[in-house]
């Protein structure tokens, strides 16, 4: 269709072009490949294999935001299909006689059967149509409705040209050579048909009965249709749509250890002899996988959407962070500024207060589309601003201080840690002194907190209640570090471990039970790699197993409850446990009601990253505030006489939620319980002991 | 500039105390770092970084466990440990002060900075006592010094918010009671770095002094009165502090 | 004279602080036992001294004693000290005693006890109380040897005894003050402007329990609400987050108001020295074993920002 001239302007553009897309690809390589070593990772063409597919099927934005991912897949399938129809129109513009049009009827060389070709056509045409709309929808709801959450807060810092409204020009570029393009390629299709409608290119032919059928308009159109596809491809690399190639292969290279397993702070692999500072201050001491990060992000805001301490106000923002490591490598390499890749990321992406608002409950992780880890970079930079000696909260130094003198954060001596236990009727074992088949691992604050005692006590007294054979370790157990190495303090950490295995060495037992999930993941997850490979169960797997095996029955079923269950995130989300305190549930016949943020997309309390340290007095609505509304929505939405109850199978849990049912003033309309108290009740452990727990305040 | 902190393990009061006889049961107590050094290394660090010099940390070592307190210090940054090694857990402030006077003598120091006090310092402070035995002017309850050329300038802390500056010619002893900054945090990794690469010197126990106090009880306060404690959630304990206050009037 | 007291005095511009008559009332009891003199020494330049009840009162004048300055008074105390023989020497445990006491013992080779609460004779020796680690032991002991020094917590005995008119013998420095190491350059006064809490009638002071600066505000909103002004323990003010004004205890201010809310201050003996004797003693803490209960009128075991809040809301 093309003349010689356009086809020789058309090549000299198209390697313009390449060579512009090809340098915008490379530089951004190179810039990956500048980052740190990353995990090793397995087997990659299956995990990219396996990537592809889930983005095929566009698994990973549904889940959140389901009708714009709905409508996304307009956009997804319609730029899918445009890849081949480009293909398609430039070959038609470079073979004389290559006319698809009609069931290809007019062609020179009828080797396609008219029904390939006819169905080519109506796919493209109706694709045409889902692209405007999913585009003209976008466009709506970020210009016209401007959708607040694509906004970020005041407080939360920004890179200069993120402030000045760079995503929303961005858009505007894409969005514009989405619509211009598929407007002019539509009426190219209408401006070649010369013979009427075509059955086969619906829009097409409509456009066609109104505007009629032109040979020079086709060239007009195939020009403005494919020029601006050249254009855009150079264009992209600076875009964050990069993420229609990169996404997929983030989410095929995303780390393969366990969630609740950090990186480590000093890479294993070193390269080049290089010296490596734990943790992160510039940009390119991040893994390469994470500068990998800034160019798979869409933008979506989808993680600072779930974030905890962005809903309560805090200038901490796991989108802003991405975004701004996006801008920033562009002005380095795009922009000629090099120079500012070597300013701190507390200068150029995330502010220190905005590190140190962060609960690291992996909400932002878990709900990304394209696999990044805005969580991971804020626990590196915690790491190199300790060993830099940053000015740290002083409710953190001094739990810190007490973590590494005491081995608990609440500045008590260590003899106290098994005071709970010597209380005890029933006598609980020492387990460095004899062996026991289960060693609990109790924690520091169902160890040493009075509101949460009451519910160690009866744990206690179920286990012994059901014969389990376990022990605890008395003074031998230090804090197992969980919370220590989220806030950076990788050496303090390293100290711990060594003291609790230490303290497992001079026990003998079968597997490892505890009754808190921050102690769970990390003694599961993270031991391994010091060298403690146990068997670690969190106690509801346990209590389920008991009533499994019969040895603990329930007495009576507890339908006067009606409840509601919050999933802790380091049981839930990072682990997985969402079965067994559901079965529980289940088993004690109450009435249950689940919330609408539910299993891995729960609501973190707010108390972990070291926050509950910290001790800050936050304005505004607090997380665990938030919760407790949620709950209460949930539970009235069947209004009867029943108690309404909060489920929790975590100490901080029962300390934040306790709290927030106060400061929301809905004391008497619903209790924070442990689930233990709930079994405690259905297997009939002694009464006398539940108002022991009422009585300490435990039960509000 | 050359300075020097000494320090003083003492038995910890985080727990109840052990007694033996008429004392402290030495033997079965923990024993830390005196708050207020804390404070007094800070302070020796930030005079360090502001006029150059070396810091070196003297204690004596009472229980064998004083090494984790001097890597704590060398990671805070203090350039040289030392330790009498003493093995005396009971030792008192005058057999301490002379110990640390004699191995610090060697030292020619500058400045020597201390904590202001201790909560065992029973026969009173070692700041004033390894002055007098070094024969240097002490001045404690310090909250800021700047040093240069010989003479120090220390801002000394009194009752009701009063404070004065004092010029003096060095060599000093100064009892620090807050360093200009709160103490730094030192990362555990850095203290373990410390303590595998630094060389804590050791040095004998040189010369005597004596409390002169003959214990005749060491007990607990009798406590003549309590508090009539008030129960229940935070809202019923609000709610009763205010019905008080009304009831008297006072608000 | 071998049986003879000496109390050495502490003074600013002329105004004689508490501790100075306290010593001097008990050291009357003592000496009355012993059959020795009360001795108030008293430094300074150009102040009147003809203020206690003690059988004599040494004014050692000199214009380099005008202000404190640890060195000179040192000297001269040794030398007096010296010259005299007395059996006991008693300070204050102040910010001056404390630059004084412990030297001097190093000096002459003589015992010193500190954190004094007691002193009595037993059999004609001195038996003193001392509160030690905190508060948490009562250590009594005998002090060996012909003299003793001790140094005594304020607002232990009362003052009464100790105020006279015995007319102050003026003398000059028994040593020579021209060559100190020590200049004392000059004195801070607290920042002006803001509110002096020994005035207030009610007081809401808070401990390192809140955590932090930015917790203050709370306790600010409480005060406001109960008319009444925020005051600290030391812990807060050496870590910046009020200014010294508003410390409360031994190296701050003494208060006596109709009101003193406690909220997470554990009752160190320092800081009980500044308030003790507050005619409302209400102290929020979540230690139970906190020696601050000993103490107060009222204590709850509570958290003290559930506390505050829910104050305010009823108020």
């Amino acid at each position: 269709m093309l003349t010689t001239i356009e086809k020789i302007v058309f090549i000299i553009l198209a390697l313009i072009s390449a060579g512009f897309t090809v340098h915008g690809i490379k530089t951004i390589v190179d810039s990956v490949r500048k980052g740190r070593p990353a995990p090793d990772l397995k087997n990659i063409p299956a995990s990219l294999l396996k990537a592809g597919m889930k983005v095929l099927f566009q698994q990973t934005i549904f889940k959140a935001r389901k009708v714009l991912s709905a409508i996304h897949l307009g956009l997804f399938f319609g730029l899918i299909t445009y890849a081949f129809v480009n293909l398609v129109d430039v070959l038609e513009g470079f073979i004389p006689g290559f006319e698809l049009v009609y069931g290809g009827r007019n062609l020179a060389f009828p080797f396609l059967p008219a029904g390939i070709i006819n169905a080519f056509n109506l796919t493209a045409d109706l694709m045409s149509g889902a692209l405007l709309i999913a585009i003209t929808v976008f466009l709506v709801r970020r210009f016209i409705a401007e959708d607040k959450r694509l906004r970020f807060r005041e407080n939360v810092l920004l890179n200069p040209k993120v402030k000045a409204g760079g995503q929303n020009t961005d858009s505007l570029i894409v969005g514009i050579f989405v619509i211009l393009h598929v407007t002019a390629r539509l009426f190219g299709q209408a401006f070649r048909l010369t013979d009427g409608a075509d059955p086969f290119m619906p829009i097409a032919s409509i456009l066609n009965s109104l505007f009629g059928s032109s040979e020079t308009g086709t060239h007009v159109a195939w020009w403005i249709s494919l020029g601006w596809v050249l254009f855009i491809l150079p264009y992209i690399t600076r875009s964050k749509h990069t993420h229609f190639t990169v996404a997929p292969i983030n989410l095929g290279l995303a780390k393969q250890n366990p969630r609740g397993q950090l990186d480590p702070a000093i890479p294993l692999k070193v390269l080049n002899g290089n010296h490596y500072e734990p943790g992160a201050k510039v940009l390119h001491d991040l893994p390469w996988k994470r500068v990998l990060d800034a160019y798979a992000c869409v933008q979506c805001n989808r993680c600072q959407d779930v974030c905890p301490a962005n809903f309560s106000g805090r200038p901490l923002s796991p989108a802003a962070l991405e975004v701004n490591k996006r801008y920033l490598l562009k002005e380095a390499t795009f922009g000629s500024h090099p120079e500012r890749l070597l300013l701190p990321l507390t200068e150029t992406v995330i502010s220190p207060e905005a590190v140190w608002s962060c609960t690291t409950c992996y909400a932002c992780v878990r709900v990304c589309p394209v696999g990044n880890e805005p969580m991971a970079d804020i626990v590196d930079l915690r790491r190199r601003m300790i060993i830099d000696g940053a000015e740290l909260d002083s409710g953190v130094q001094n739990a810190l201080q007490s973590l590494a003198t005491n081995g608990n954060w609440m500045s008590k001596g260590k003899r106290l840690r098994g005071r709970w236990a010597k209380e005890m009727e029933v006598p609980i074992k020492n387990a460095t002194e004899e062996p026991v088949e289960n060693l609990w691992f109790v924690g520091d604050t169902a160890s040493f907190d009075e509101r949460v005692i009451p519910n160690t006590k009866m744990v206690a007294r179920v286990f012994q209640c059901a014969g389990l054979d376990f022990g605890i370790l008395y003074q031998n157990e230090s804090n197992a570090g969980n919370d220590v190495r989220r806030v950076g303090e990788e050496g303090l950490f390293e100290q711990l471990v060594e003291q609790n295995l230490q303290a497992f060495g001079k026990a003998q037992f079968k597997r490892i039970v505890t009754t808190d999930p921050h102690s769970f993941n990390t003694l599961k997850n993270e031991y391994p790699q010091f060298g403690g490979k146990f068997e670690v169960k969190h106690y509801t797997a346990v209590l389920v197993r008991l009533f499994e095996e019969g040895k603990l029955t329930i007495k009576h079923k507890l339908p006067h409850y009606k409840v509601t269950f919050h999933d802790p995130c380091y049981l839930g989300r990072y682990n997985g446990g969402f079965t067994a305190p559901r079965k529980l549930l289940e088993m004690l016949g109450v009435e249950f009601h689940e919330m609408p943020r539910n299993c891995e997309n729960s609501f973190c309390c707010g108390a972990g990253g070291g926050q509950i340290w910290m001790g800050k007095v936050v304005p505004g609505e607090r997380p665990a505030e938030n919760r407790i509304r949620e709950a209460l929505t949930t539970l009235e939405k069947n209004p009867d006489e029943k108690k309404q109850l909060f489920i929790v199978t975590c100490p901080k849990d029962m300390i934040m939620y306790s709290d927030a049912v106060k400061t929301t003033g809905n004391e008497g309309k619903i209790e924070v319980c442990d689930l233990i108290q709930l079994v405690a009740e259905a297997v009939g452990v002694e009464e006398s002991m539940v108002t022991e727990a009422v009585a300490s305040g435990a039960v509000v | 500039m050359n300075i020097v902190v000494a320090i003083k393990h003492i038995p910890s009061i985080a727990d109840d105390l052990p007694v033996k006889g008429n004392n402290i049961d030495f033997d079965s107590v923990d024993f830390v770092l005196n708050e207020f050094d804390e404070q007094s290394i800070e302070q020796a660090v930030l005079v360090k970084e502001a006029v150059g010099g070396t810091v070196t940390v003297v204690g004596v070592d009472l229980i064998g466990e004083l090494d984790g307190v001097l890597h704590l210090a060398l990671a805070k940054g203090a350039d040289k440990a030392i330790k009498v090694t003493a093995d005396e857990p009971g030792a008192d402030s005058h057999m301490q002060a002379k110990w640390l006077a004699e191995a610090i003598k060697a030292m020619t120091p500058d400045l020597i900075f201390t904590g202001v006090q201790a909560s065992n310092d029973l026969d009173g402070q070692i700041g004033p006592m390894i002055a007098a035995y070094l024969d240097m002017p002490y001045i404690g309850g310090v909250s800021s010094v700047e040093a240069a050329d010989g003479t120090a300038i220390v801002t000394k802390e009194f009752a009701g918010g009063m404070a004065g500056k004092y010029s003096v010619r060095l060599p000093m002893v100064v009892g620090v009671q807050a360093a200009s900054k709160p103490p730094r945090y030192a990362p555990i990794s850095k203290v373990r770095q410390v303590a595998q690469t630094a060389t804590i010197e050791k040095v004998d126990p040189v010369g005597e002094a004596s409390a002169g106090l003959a214990m005749k009880k060491m007990a607990p306060p009798v406590m003549s009165g309590h508090a009539e404690m008030i129960e229940g959630s935070a809202k019923e304990v609000a709610a009763k502090i205010v019905e008080l206050l009304k009831n008297r009037g006072l608000v | 004279m071998p049986n003879d007291i000496f109390v050495i005095t502490e003074q600013i511009d002329g105004t004689f602080a508490d501790i100075s008559f306290e010593m001097v009332g008990k050291a009357k009891e003592l000496a009355a036992s012993w059959g020795g003199q009360t001795i108030a020494v008293v430094l300074g330049s150009g102040v009147s001294a003809d203020a206690f009840a003690s059988d004599s009162t040494l004014f050692i004048n000199d214009p380099n004693l005008a202000q404190f300055n640890p060195e000179a008074y040192g000297k001269v105390i040794e030398a007096l000290v010296q010259e005299r023989s007395p059996r006991l020497v008693l300070f204050g445990w102040t910010a001056t005693g404390m630059d004084l006491a412990a030297w001097l013992s190093a000096r002459t080779g003589k015992p010193c006890v500190a954190y004094a609460r007691d002193l009595c004779i037993e059999n004609n020796a001195l038996v003193v109380n001392s509160q030690v680690y905190g508060g948490k032991m009562i250590a009594e002991v005998a002090p060996e040897g012909d003299l003793a020094i001790v140094a005594c917590v304020a607002g232990t005995f009362s003052t009464d005894a100790g105020r006279g008119s015995t007319p102050a013998t003026s003398m000059p420095s028994p040593v020579a003050l021209d060559e100190l190491k020590v200049k004392f350059v000059e004195a801070i006064k607290p920042a002006g402007g803001d509110v002096d809490i020994t005035a207030q009638e009610k007081l809401v002071s808070i401990g390192r329990g809140i955590g932090g600066k930015e917790n203050i505000e709370l306790a600010e909103e409480l005060a406001e609400k109960l008319g009444a002004v925020v005051s600290a323990s030391r812990p807060v003010v050496d870590a910046g987050w009020l200014p010294r004004t508003r410390q409360v205890g031994k190296s701050g201010l003494k208060v006596k108001p109709k009101l003193y809310l406690m909220l997470g201050i554990s009752g160190a003996p320092e800081h009980l020295e500044g308030m003790k004797s507050a005619e409302l003693i209400i102290a929020v803490n979540t230690d139970k074993k906190a020696p601050i209960f000993n103490v107060a009128h009222y204590g709850a075991t509570a958290d003290l920002f559930e506390v505050a809040e829910a104050m305010l809301e009823l108020l």
